[in-house]
């Protein structure tokens, strides 16, 4: 049987300060790792997904490789063949131009839509390296991110007609709250939906770092 | 507004309606385990949303949630059938549950290595002492001990395995709004906190109906306890014990049986034989158990 994505509904929206009941958001699975341990199938996949680029070549690699293409095959598996939508990543923390950048999550929406009608554009840029927020003593507020995010205007055209923003984690919502604004500015009349490949859940590790 | 249907090819599932769902089916008179499995046995890949109407959804709901917020309990979340999280070898089980309640450290769930330990809730000093010491040697090689937090044998696992520094998972036959038995609360509260307390019993359907009907459900939860281990140990069981329900479902879903050996030595048991021909292991010493788990 496929998973189907889930909601950000009330029992789980106030996990996620930031969000409010109008921001529509879909998940896959939760992020519950706590202590180190990270077995369960979603938290593994995080893990193995968010792998840093120093790493690359070694063996334990082709574990970063192998979730690239199970979230992939999870998000095509969930859209339709015949679905119009622009998938839009989230931008990581580095930047474009930094050695340790890392465009894990467009190659999942290509592959995702490879074939299909569906087109991935990063509209986002960011325009400075940021320490990952799980890395960083701050906590920024939307307001704080978007004056580091840029629109790409060059792929602004065609206006898209729905717009899925994507990233790997959903914490407090920031990252999105900010994307979404900068996308609703540029195309008010389109829809823009979140989706995660997972949420944390409150006491995971991903809260010990935040 | 509208929804996602000409773009996604699953319907999406809310956490919260199918909790409702769920738990409105199970308000329905005859419901049991086995009648609910076989209404999603009928029509695969149904959601529970789909087999009740709305306002039976919003109904269940708002009564469900008065319940979770009047037993104070906050860190709860949910699995359900369909979804990436949803533990597939739960589907070992004859009457797999489409739904579960957790707590704590979901993690567990997974933990590589994962043994259930029980028996009798009136032990013997010999029963408690053996478990003790199987708890202590299966942490020591890694094992997380589930049990059911009965009063017995299964509380010795859980505090032995605490005890030792391990990890445990409680599978419990009553709600996650409600403590049993009353002196296990404390032991129940840990396990929700630092490990993981996972229960399939409907709250709704638990508050409206006596313990004569309720305590049906303790011999269910053992199936899916069962059904999350990679094997169960029998330490002490009566000839009439809800344990030796574990004992078939074990069996029946191809889980290794470990009985320990003092049990085919008492006269008055039946059982340990029968279930030894049946495939289970005879355990004379511990080792008889690591061997036949690596």
């Amino acid at each position: 049987m496929n998973s189907h994505f889930l909601e950000i509904d009330e029992l789980v929206r106030s996990d996620h300060w930031y969000l409010e009941p109008e921001d529509e958001c879909y998940y896959i699975g939760e992020y519950t790792a706590r202590g180190g341990h990270a077995c369960s199938e979603t938290n593994q996949l995080i893990h193995n997904f968010k792998k840093s680029l120093e790493r690359r070549g070694r063996p334990e690699w082709n574990y970063k490789e192998r979730a690239i293409s199970r979230i992939a095959n999870l998000i095509r598996a969930n859209i339709r063949n015949d679905a119009v939508l622009t998938f839009v990543p989230i931008p990581p923390s580095k930047s474009k131009d930094h050695p340790l950048y890392d465009d894990r999550m467009s190659r999942v929406l290509n592959f995702a839509s490879s074939g299909r009608p569906s087109d991935v554009r990063e509209l986002i840029v960011q325009v400075r390296s940021v320490e990952a927020t799980h890395l960083s003593n701050e906590r920024p507020s939307p307001d704080d991110l978007l004056q580091n995010y840029l629109l790409d205007e060059a792929l602004c055209m065609p206006e898209p007609q729905l717009i899925f923003l994507v990233d790997d984690v959903l914490t407090t919502g920031c990252h999105f709250k900010a994307a979404k604004r900068l996308l609703s500015t540029r195309f008010p009349n389109v829809r823009i939906v979140g989706l995660f490949v997972a949420r944390r859940v409150p006491n995971s590790d991903f809260d010990a770092l935040d | 507004m509208n929804s996602l249907d000409s773009i996604l090819s699953n319907k999406p599932i809310s956490p919260l309606r199918e909790m409702a769902a769920y738990e409105a089916l199970w308000a329905h008179q005859n419901a049991t385990f086995k009648t609910i499995a076989d209404c999603f046995r009928e029509n695969p890949g149904v959601m529970p949303s789909e087999l009740v109407t709305e306002p039976e959804i919003d109904e269940t709901l708002e009564r469900v949630l008065d319940k979770i917020k009047l037993a104070n309990i906050y860190d709860y979340g949910i699995r359900i059938h369909g979804s990436e999280d949803y533990p597939n070898r739960l589907r070992s089980a004859a009457h797999p549950v489409e739904f579960l309640y957790y707590r704590g450290c979901w993690d567990l769930i997974e933990a590589p290595k994962r043994i259930a330990v029980v028996g009798s809730r009136e032990p013997t000093e010999d029963g408690k002492r053996r478990a003790r010491k199987i708890v202590k040697m299966l942490v020591a090689d890694g094992y997380t001990i589930v049990s059911g937090l009965a009063r017995g044998i299964d509380t010795v696992a859980h505090t032995t395995a605490i005890e030792c520094g391990g990890n445990t998972v409680a599978v419990i036959g009553t709600p996650i709004t409600e403590h049993y038995p009353p002196e296990n609360r404390d032991l129940q509260e840990k396990i929700a906190r630092d490990f993981l307390l996972i229960s399939q019993v409907p709250i709704w359907r638990y508050s409206q109906q006596s313990f004569k009907y309720n305590r049906l459900f303790f011999p269910e939860r053992n199936a899916t306890m069962s059904a999350l281990s990679q094997a169960t140990i029998i330490i002490e069981a009566s000839n009439t014990s809800g344990t030796l329900t574990q004992a078939r479902a074990a069996l029946h879903q191809g889980r290794k049986l470990f009985i320990l050996d003092s049990c085919f030595r008492n006269p008055e048991l039946t059982w340990p034989e029968r279930f030894e021909k049946q495939g289970a292991i005879r355990v004379v010493d511990y080792d008889d158990i690591r061997a036949n788990l690596e």
